[in-house]
């Protein structure tokens, strides 16, 4: 990629820097288009403003997904839901018991 | 309420036991991450609480309309990101609708001043900063900015899946996360202000 006779010019200023740095963001989000990785690759050399967006939205990407703290459900939440969710099994169980019982009493 | 109505369709489709092993194979797993995006959404442990056990609940209410083999994370995400909008937004301390919109206008007229205003913040100034300083930063943003932050750089959703969580058009999560950087990167820039960060350089 490093093109020697490019790559002493750096561009000191992006005429487009939003787009250009959309496009840089949805490479390090990996959700850019094959069209936009190949343009990526083969401008960001050129220009100074987008390599150095590109280098702090990477920082920033990084201490987001590795400096917050995960918060972690707490045991007391998952064992209550359990319950509920095993009540409303069972109330639903009953139901249907329920009915067949009635459906028995008006058959016979 | 509506939104939820329209996709969430009952069809008697999984038997009871099927029920069972679904909601704890496919549901439970997210659980942590699923908490963690409620935090994140309401700074109360308390809250994210409820809104975990309304969304967990609501999961398995409308069981049948998931599809199984499909992203069950995305599913999970996009009911709890509703229930927050529909039941929790209103009682919270977030900023209104009218800021929200007044934040979007703001930065959209000062859009062309984008790089000069980024360029005094160094990468060395975020790698130095501590979770607190960034979580601080996080809080900060409106709702809508935080959420896709979130949904993105936390839970490193695609841009695709995005979109179906938040019902919107992947143009406009692009856009939006675009914003919500901008408006980031202000905040983390006042943090490495006053902290001195730029000065240690
Ligand atoms: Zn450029």
């Amino acid at each position: 990629m490093s093109n020697p006779q490019k790559v002493e010019v750096k561009k000191q200023h992006c005429e487009n820097h939003q787009k250009c740095m959309e496009m840089i963001q949805a490479v390090l989000d990996g959700s850019a288009s094959p069209d936009e990785i190949e343009h990526f690759k083969s401008h960001i050399d050129e220009c100074l403003p987008c390599i150095e967006g590109y280098e702090l939205e990477k920082s920033i990407k990084e201490g987001l997904k590795n400096k917050i703290e995960r918060k972690c459900c707490p045991q007391k939440t998952v064992d209550l839901l359990k319950v509920k969710i095993g009540v409303s099994l069972f109330i639903l169980g009953f139901v249907v018991v329920e009915i067949k019982i009635i459906q028995l009493i008006f058959q016979s | 309420m509506e939104e939820d109505e329209e996709v969430l369709d009952i069809q008697p489709r999984y038997s009871k036991e099927e029920q069972y092993r679904i909601f704890d194979k496919e549901f439970m797993p997210h659980i942590d991450s699923m908490y963690n995006f409620a935090f994140r959404l309401t700074n109360d442990e308390d809250d994210s609480n409820d809104l975990l056990q309304d969304t967990y609940l609501k999961a398995f209410r409308f069981i049948n309309s998931f599809q199984e083999g499909t992203n069950a994370k995305a599913w999970l995400f996009r009911i709890l990101k509703n229930s927050f909008i529909n039941d929790y937004r209103k009682k919270s301390k977030e900023p209104s609708k009218v800021d929200y919109q007044e934040v979007e206008t703001v930065y959209n007229s000062s859009e062309d001043a984008e790089y000069e205003s980024t360029v005094d913040l160094r990468t060395e100034s975020v790698q130095d900063m501590i979770g607190d300083e960034v979580a601080m930063a996080l809080n900060g943003l409106p709702v809508d900015f935080r959420t896709v932050i979130i949904l993105c750089d936390i839970e490193g959703f695609t841009y695709e899946e995005m979109a179906k969580i938040l019902d919107i058009p992947i143009g406009t999560v692009r856009s939006r996360l675009h914003r919500a950087r901008n408006l980031l990167k202000d905040k983390l820039r006042s943090y490495a202000k006053t902290m001195g960060y730029k000065e240690l350089r």
